[in-house]
């Protein structure tokens, strides 16, 4: 893949488009189980419609929320789910560096998602966030791992999307100072959510450059 | 005579005059005493601003009753009747200030650095524990005594006594202990305050947890900055590959900001590239790009350790350092260099070690890093350093991870590469030996002292 080809893929798979595969995919999955058809057509729908319109199924979703009147925070309820895997990041390379990433990626979502439930006991909150810096790092370091072993000619792709989950890991961190100094958890919260993306995008990179 | 009204007792004379003396002295005394440096806290949980403790300082007035060594450790902080035993005992054998006078008075200062008690009167200093020797805090209420009990890290240096207690028995030991067929067993200090009223002595220990937050929390996204750095700076490549991609390792320190180079010494880069590779023919394009990255990256680093050299060694240190560095590139063994550095150091600089791992060849760095963990330098600082301690390099962990680039190399084309990165890694310390000595020369004609 070609920088400028990551690029569009990033305008395309940005941020807004979490909702469809963190929300949206568990549903189709669920309907496929009644109605197999319905659900694969719904799913290329809705799938072609974020393509064009990025934002579009959070806009749906919410809308859908708001006649149902149910009171809830998106961005909290996003994140608690986004630590299930999604089947179209998985690498499915049998080697074991691969399964490793998805292993290592899988810790990461896992651990961000439990934000919620300890960010306010300081103590455990405290404990999660070194739980996250280490998965952060055995990530990074089997990324680093997958990139030497395997010398891929299009690397530049890899190493930009690396390039890109540093940068928001540190905005991660940058978002926790604050959080500690005008306990704003939501900040904590979307950042945490576009860390969740960055790191599904760095196994669609792999799963797409391997 | 004593009935007669007028008359008074020459006697009760002389006892309501000093008594009267006491009185004033005291007065005096109060008014002499300057101010404390406090502040209004919030209610009713005695917040206060964070910066007030990492940027500033608040003092709060005790009773100073004296500190307890080669207390078990196993002691429970929580247990009030433990506590109140050992106090009890010490109190007995005068370890402890008895009764309460102002001659104990103290004032407790603290920070997010450390707790610091002076005496009242005179401001003598009487001990200071920084915040990561300290285990618990606790409060007792014992009638009207209300204590609040730090237990801390041992003071090999001992501790003072205060001004009404005779000296502690020093024999009271656990060694001595040890004779007599115990066991020995890790030891603490316990520091003992008084306080006037329960108001204050929740106030004291609300301070001190709001301390404790600061301080690991701090301690805590430090970890986390290190260890994105760490996963950020490990390089992806080996050196002879030929490679048109310009974003290197360099690129990924670049997303770092200023904040990444305050820890020069967390780099905790892999040798990897003077360890033998892929046997892709070497080509000038390849050098080029190769020694471009390894030139920038080994430049950056080499920036960051000699600006910190700067600061913290004399130049006649500097030019022993170079020295030293020159006969392990020389020949001189491994632990040959890192005995002689430690001693260079010492104890209170021995932490400048990290800097060097990038410069360490990889057939040498499990002999460096354990070295490192025998004198008490790991990554880290403070309590995070034993999580992070497991994040060392790993020994030729990808040295030999040859992955699919094995076609097309010949023995003496790998040789080649072997020698061309031995090569490079030689010309950049040796460099480094040359700047190190101009370095101390300058500082020399300078006139620099540290």
């Amino acid at each position: 893949m070609t920088m400028e080809e990551m690029k569009n893929e990033a305008e395309t798979n940005s941020m807004v488009s979490m909702t469809l595969y963190a929300v949206m995919y568990p549903v189709f999955n669920e309907l496929e189980r009644i109605n197999l058809s319905a659900a694969q057509t719904l799913r290329a729908a809705f799938i072609k419609a974020e393509r064009e319109n990025p934002g579009l199924t959070q806009d749906i979703i919410m809308k859908i929320l708001e006649k149902k009147n149910v009171q809830i925070n998106f961005t909290e309820s996003l994140l608690r789910m986004a630590a299930d895997d999604v089947e179209e990041f998985m690498i499915d390379r049998p080697e074991q560096e691969f399964q490793d990433l998805n292993e290592k990626a899988r810790a990461l979502k896992h651990i961000l998602s439990k934000i919620p439930d300890e960010i306010n006991d300081r103590v455990r909150f405290l404990q999660t966030i070194k739980d996250i810096a280490s998965a952060i790092k055995e990530l990074l370091d089997t990324v680093n791992n997958v990139i030497k072993k395997y010398q891929y000619q299009n690397r530049r792709a890899l190493e930009h999307q690396k390039k890109e989950f540093v940068k928001y890991s540190k905005s991660f961190s940058d978002t926790l100072k604050t959080y500690f100094k005008d306990g704003k958890a939501i900040n904590v919260f979307i950042s945490a959510n576009r860390l969740i993306h960055q790191t599904n995008l760095i196994l669609q990179t792999f799963k797409t450059v391997a | 005579m004593e009935n007669e009204p007028g008359i008074v007792s020459p006697f009760k004379r002389v006892f309501l005059k000093g008594e009267k003396g006491r009185d004033k002295k005291a007065q005096e005394k109060a008014t002499e005493r300057r101010a404390l440096h406090t502040f209004s806290l919030s209610q009713p949980d005695h917040r206060i601003d964070p910066d007030i403790l990492l940027n500033d300082y608040i003092e709060k007035e005790v009773k100073y009753l004296g500190q307890l060594t080669s207390v078990p450790g196993y002691l429970n902080p929580s247990s009030r009747t433990e506590v109140l035993q050992l106090i009890d005992n010490a109190r007995k054998s005068h370890q402890l200030a008895g009764q309460l006078t102002s001659e104990q008075d103290a004032v407790v200062s603290l920070s997010a650095y450390n707790i610091k008690l002076v005496w009242r009167d005179g401001e003598d200093i009487i001990l200071r524990v920084p915040i990561h020797d300290i285990a618990a805090v606790s409060y007792i209420r014992d009638d009207s005594l209300h204590l609040v009990v730090i237990k801390t890290a041992q003071d090999l240096g001992g501790s003072p006594c205060p001004s009404s207690c005779p000296d502690l028995n020093k024999s009271q030991t656990l060694s001595s202990l040890s004779e007599s067929g115990a066991v020995l067993v890790e030891v603490c200090c316990l520091l003992v305050l008084a306080v006037d009223n329960k108001a204050a002595a929740e106030e004291l220990c609300l301070l001190l947890s709001q301390v404790f937050q600061i301080v690991y929390t701090e301690s805590t996204i430090d970890f986390l900055d290190r260890a994105i750095f760490d996963g950020a700076t490990t390089p992806t490549r080996h050196l002879s590959l030929y490679s048109d991609d310009s974003s290197s390792k360099v690129d990924v320190k670049e997303a770092f900001d200023a904040e990444a180079s305050t820890f020069p010494f967390q780099v905790s880069m892999n040798a990897e590239e003077n360890s033998p590779s892929a046997s892709t023919p070497a080509s000038p394009q390849t050098k080029t790009a190769s020694e471009g990255e390894l030139s920038t990256t080994a430049a950056e680093l080499l920036q960051d350790y000699m600006t910190t050299l700067r600061t913290k060694l004399s130049s006649q240190e500097i030019q022993q350092f170079a020295t030293l560095l020159h006969e392990y590139r020389n020949g001189s063994s491994i632990h040959e260099f890192c005995i002689n550095l430690r001693q260079l150091y010492g104890d209170s600089r021995k932490f400048l070690l990290l800097g060097l791992r990038p410069f360490i060849p990889e057939k040498d760095s499990q002999h460096f890093e354990n070295f490192l963990e025998t004198i008490g330098v790991k990554d880290g600082r403070g309590i995070i350093t034993d999580s992070f301690g497991r994040y060392r390099r790993t020994a030729s962990s990808a040295s030999d991870s040859n992955g699919n680039g094995a076609a097309g190399g010949s023995a003496a084309s790998d040789e080649g590469q072997e020698a061309s990165e031995g090569d490079e890694w030689d010309r950049m310390i040796t460099d480094i030996s040359n700047d190190i000595e101009a370095l101390g020369c300058s500082m020399d004609q300078e006139g620099v002292t540290p």
